[in-house]
């Protein structure tokens, strides 16, 4: 990106995405029941 | 068709959604059918963590952050079955927590090489798949060797840090963006993506700027 301008970015998409901050990661909730589904699925239930 | 869009995208080596949001990325742009130019920039989400850290993920996070291990580990599961979802196979238990800026200039030599997206897959694979050190400069070479980049050239790079600047010049932009997590995609210059984001919103967002492209034609 050689000789950018900063225009103000227009955010898109969902706000409780996973990011990392710092040395930390968070998990948002609905990452977290996919993965209880998943685990469901995985066990027939 | 349009030219291709550009997408680009800040990222450090040691981020796990960084990683997962590589792959839910490439299945919405691959889904859109749009063709994109992705650039790597650089994020340290740690600078201040040792090369040699002694122990794993578990370790560093439970002294770090104070919590207790049970659920640092409870927690590692939980990334590690949605990376699976993803296809990526992440083994915290070998991990080598470090000090990832080495590798961000090896990235920007790479890209120096036209090759940046080899390598900055690779070393994802090299930290969170195989185990593999990505803070030491005779580690980071091999990794480049392997992927066919002239021993002696990595080594002299690496040593003299000349891409170093390079690497701060991404961090200053990021926080000249305002961006303070990652992944982060800036998507034509003017759309903001924060964070591992299902495909489909990649793939709508791609699909916007190209009928914005095509109105403007």
């Amino acid at each position: 990106m050689t000789d950018v301008t900063i225009t103000p970015l227009t955010l898109v998409g969902a706000a409780d995405a996973a990011v990392c901050e710092g040395d930390f990661c968070v998990i948002p909730d609905h990452n977290e029941q996919k993965v209880v589904n998943r685990k469901l699925d995985d066990n027939n239930i | 068709m349009s030219d291709a869009i550009k997408v680009d995208i800040w990222s450090d080596v040691q981020c796990p959604w960084c990683y997962i949001g590589k792959r839910k990325f490439e299945a919405g742009a691959e889904a859109s059918g749009i063709p994109v130019e992705v650039e790597y920039h650089s994020f340290e989400l740690s600078p201040d963590t040792p090369v040699d850290f002694e122990g794993n993920t578990v370790d560093y996070l439970s002294e770090r952050k104070g919590m207790p291990k049970a659920q640092v580990e409870q927690m590692l599961e939980r990334v590690t079955g949605i990376a699976k979802s993803v296809g990526l196979d992440y083994d915290f238990d070998h991990v080598h927590q470090t000090n990832t800026v080495i590798s961000h200039e090896l990235i920007h030599f790479a890209k120096s090489k036209g090759r940046q997206l080899e390598m900055k897959e690779r070393l994802l694979k090299a930290y969170f798949i195989d185990g593999e050190h990505v803070g030491r400069i005779p580690d980071l070479v091999a990794l480049a060797v392997e992927l066919g980049f002239d021993e002696a050239e990595v080594t002299e790079a690496l040593e003299s840090h000349r891409f170093l600047a390079d690497v701060k010049a991404d961090v200053a932009l990021a926080q000249e963006y305002g961006i303070q997590g990652v992944p982060f995609f800036v998507i034509d210059g003017k759309y903001g993506v924060s964070g591992a984001q299902e495909a489909d919103t990649f793939a709508n967002v791609l699909a916007q700027v190209q009928s914005e492209k095509e109105a403007a034609e």
